[in-house]
């Protein structure tokens, strides 16, 4: 896992560095981002938070490099990410990204879902499957290797979903809402995985959520509202409305 | 699981239209099987019958109909005494509509000559002169007509008696109405006439001594000229129609192949846009979606040409089993054919799929999750 040796004297190295970043839609008709500035660290857990359509998710899509900016320099590790040549790459090897509504292929089993991302990577194929195994081992879901995702609970797809993402050994986990369809039970076992992924193999982690709660056990809270970062600290009570 | 068999799991997705899909690729196939093998089955029934025969040239005029039009009989003697020709004989052919038979070859042969030769008499007997007005059957026209020796034939205005029953070695030969010439001349108000004068050549004849020998035929005869065997075929106007039809019904059979793929892929890549945007956040490559659809559509193309040149050798063999076609052509199911055939069935494919393998390669992965 590539992570920097941290001292006391150095902070740890930048993995994301957003600078006036804009997003707009429908031709500048839309702004989802205007001018948001962010520095993610290594190793750390920032929950990004913000009532809906607050530009929380097109944030993290333009870190995921699914969508580009509009304006702005983004970074990835020192390298411009809309500038990347080869944006599959960094999306296949660098980070793995989970979302709300799991994205898992209907027509494939549990197993094969985890291998769809490995097809980028250079595993002889019963590597592919023996990886795919170990990761839904370590997810606790060894018993449904062979299940179609509509066998499964809203949980049980979240972690096939979390399996997969790890699928090539990124540094970086992205997660939109990765709670959001599940119910109290489900959602915390999908935030205790995740968080221990966060801890054991020291992913960076930057999860977008409405939820307080789960903001509350990360490193870093950072609030978003009409889409700019929303200085001051995070309260459970509503900001007052901007005038 | 590989890559090739996520491909293949995602055809059998929707096995109807799949199917469909590969019902029509492959009708298309076998259209391109059963009329090319039919038209090449021609030619190679004709060079099969002249090979039986013995012939090494035959003289006729071919700017015809499927049969050479006809000409005087007594070119035959202009033609005899030039170099390098052992034998000559006339032959008058018609292609005629017998009793229930639509269409039959009806040879009438100068008595005597060579044409006779090869003819296994396995009953009856052959005419026993050129001016008895009898007739033999090949083997196959007898089971058309469901005649036997003692039957009688009706020709035009005579019914003439079946003498015997022959095998002529050729399917062709099989399938004709046998009798002297000066007979089917008299039938056919050709009175003098033929339209295939046939030539062997002395042994030992050179290549550069035939086509001299054609060179002067041409001479005397300007209107036609002197074939091998195998061109016999290739310059009958009426097979170069045939030829051309059977591949433009072919090309268009093909075109309505990729139009029906290509809409499937289409429609495949429409319906899973979302699944594509998924593939791309994980960190597929642009070019990879493109290849699982070509591999898609390719795949779709392989399998359609191999039903299809199932189909089409079924097909053909129903043909050549009809009334209409029996006893004049055997197929020509060759390997060539067969394999060509499956080659433009997977091309078919992988053409088919270019312009939604492209279109699918261009969409944004975020646009694909949230539509």
């Amino acid at each position: 896992m590539p992570s920097a040796t941290t001292t006391a004297t150095d902070p740890p190295a930048v993995v994301y560095d957003a600078r006036g970043l804009t997003k707009e839609f429908d031709g500048g008709q839309v702004a989802a981002l205007r001018g948001v500035d962010l520095t993610v660290r290594e190793g750390e857990f920032v929950a990004i938070i913000g009532p809906s359509g607050c530009g929380k998710s097109t944030l993290l899509q333009m870190l995921g490099a699914l969508d580009r900016p509009s304006s702005g320099t983004l970074t990835f590790r020192g390298r411009s990410l809309p500038g990347l040549a080869d944006a599959a790459a960094y999306r296949a090897r660098d980070i793995g990204f989970v979302f709300q509504a799991f994205h898992l292929l209907p027509t494939f089993t549990v197993l094969e879902n985890v291998q769809i991302p490995m097809f980028e990577g250079d595993l002889p194929r019963s590597q592919r499957r023996a990886r795919a195994a170990e990761l839904l081992e370590s997810v606790g879901l060894s018993h449904r290797l062979r299940h179609f995702p509509s066998q499964l609970s809203g949980g049980e797809r979240q972690r096939v979903a979390i399996a997969r993402s790890l699928a090539n050994r990124p540094g970086v986990l992205l997660a939109d809402e990765p709670t959001g369809n599940l119910d109290s039970a489900n959602a915390d076992q999908v935030l205790d995985l995740i968080l221990r992924l966060h801890r054991e193999l020291r992913m960076t982690l930057v999860l977008v959520t409405h939820d307080l709660g789960i903001a509350k056990r990360a490193t870093r809270i950072i609030r978003m509202k009409d889409g700019r970062v929303v200085d001051g600290p995070a309260t459970p009570t509503p900001t007052p409305a901007t005038p | 699981m590989t890559f090739l068999s996520m491909v293949a799991r995602n055809l059998l997705r929707r096995p109807v239209r799949t199917g469909l899909t590969l019902l029509g690729i492959s009708i298309g196939i076998a259209a391109v099987v059963a009329l090319v093998g039919m038209s090449r089955g021609y030619e190679k029934s004709i060079v099969k019958q002249l090979d039986a025969i013995g012939i090494d040239l035959v003289v006729s005029n071919m700017s015809g109909g499927i049969m050479p039009k006809v000409y005087d009989a007594s070119l035959e003697e202009k033609i005899a005494p030039l170099p390098n020709v052992a034998q000559t004989t006339s032959v008058l052919m018609q292609m005629m509509s017998i009793e229930d038979a639509p269409m039959m070859m009806v040879s009438g042969r100068a008595w005597g000559g060579f044409t006779w030769e090869k003819l296994r008499v396995i009953d009856g007997r052959l005419p026993a002169d050129g001016n008895e007005r009898a007739v033999v059957l090949g083997t196959l026209a007898a089971e058309v007509l469901k005649k036997k020796v003692g039957d009688t034939v009706q020709i035009e205005t005579e019914e003439l008696p079946v003498v015997g029953i022959v095998d002529g070695q050729a399917v062709v030969e099989n399938g004709a109405i046998i009798l002297s010439l000066p007979i089917l001349q008299e039938l056919t108000l050709n009175e003098g006439k033929v339209n295939f004068i046939d030539i062997r050549v002395t042994p030992g004849t050179t290549e550069a001594q035939m086509a001299a020998l054609s060179a002067r035929v041409k001479e005397i005869f300007p209107e036609g000229r002197a074939m091998v065997a195998d061109e016999v075929v290739g310059t009958s106007q009426g097979y170069r129609i045939m030829r051309a039809m059977s591949w433009s019904t072919s090309l268009l059979a093909i075109i309505v192949g990729v139009l029906g793929v290509m809409n499937t892929m289409l429609m495949t890549v429409f319906e899973r846009t979302h699944e594509i945007g998924v593939l791309l956040a994980v960190g597929w490559k642009k070019s990879r979606i493109m290849r699982m659809v070509l591999l898609e559509s390719a795949m779709l193309g392989l399998l359609g040409g191999i039903v299809g040149v199932a189909l089409g050798a079924l097909g053909l063999m129903i043909l050549k089993r009809t009334p209409t076609l029996r006893g004049l052509l055997e197929p020509d199911l060759g390997l060539p054919l067969l394999l060509t055939s499956v080659g433009i069935a997977l091309v078919v494919g992988i053409i088919s799929g270019l312009y939604p393998g492209w279109r699918s390669s261009r969409l944004s992965p975020s646009l694909a999750l949230h539509g």
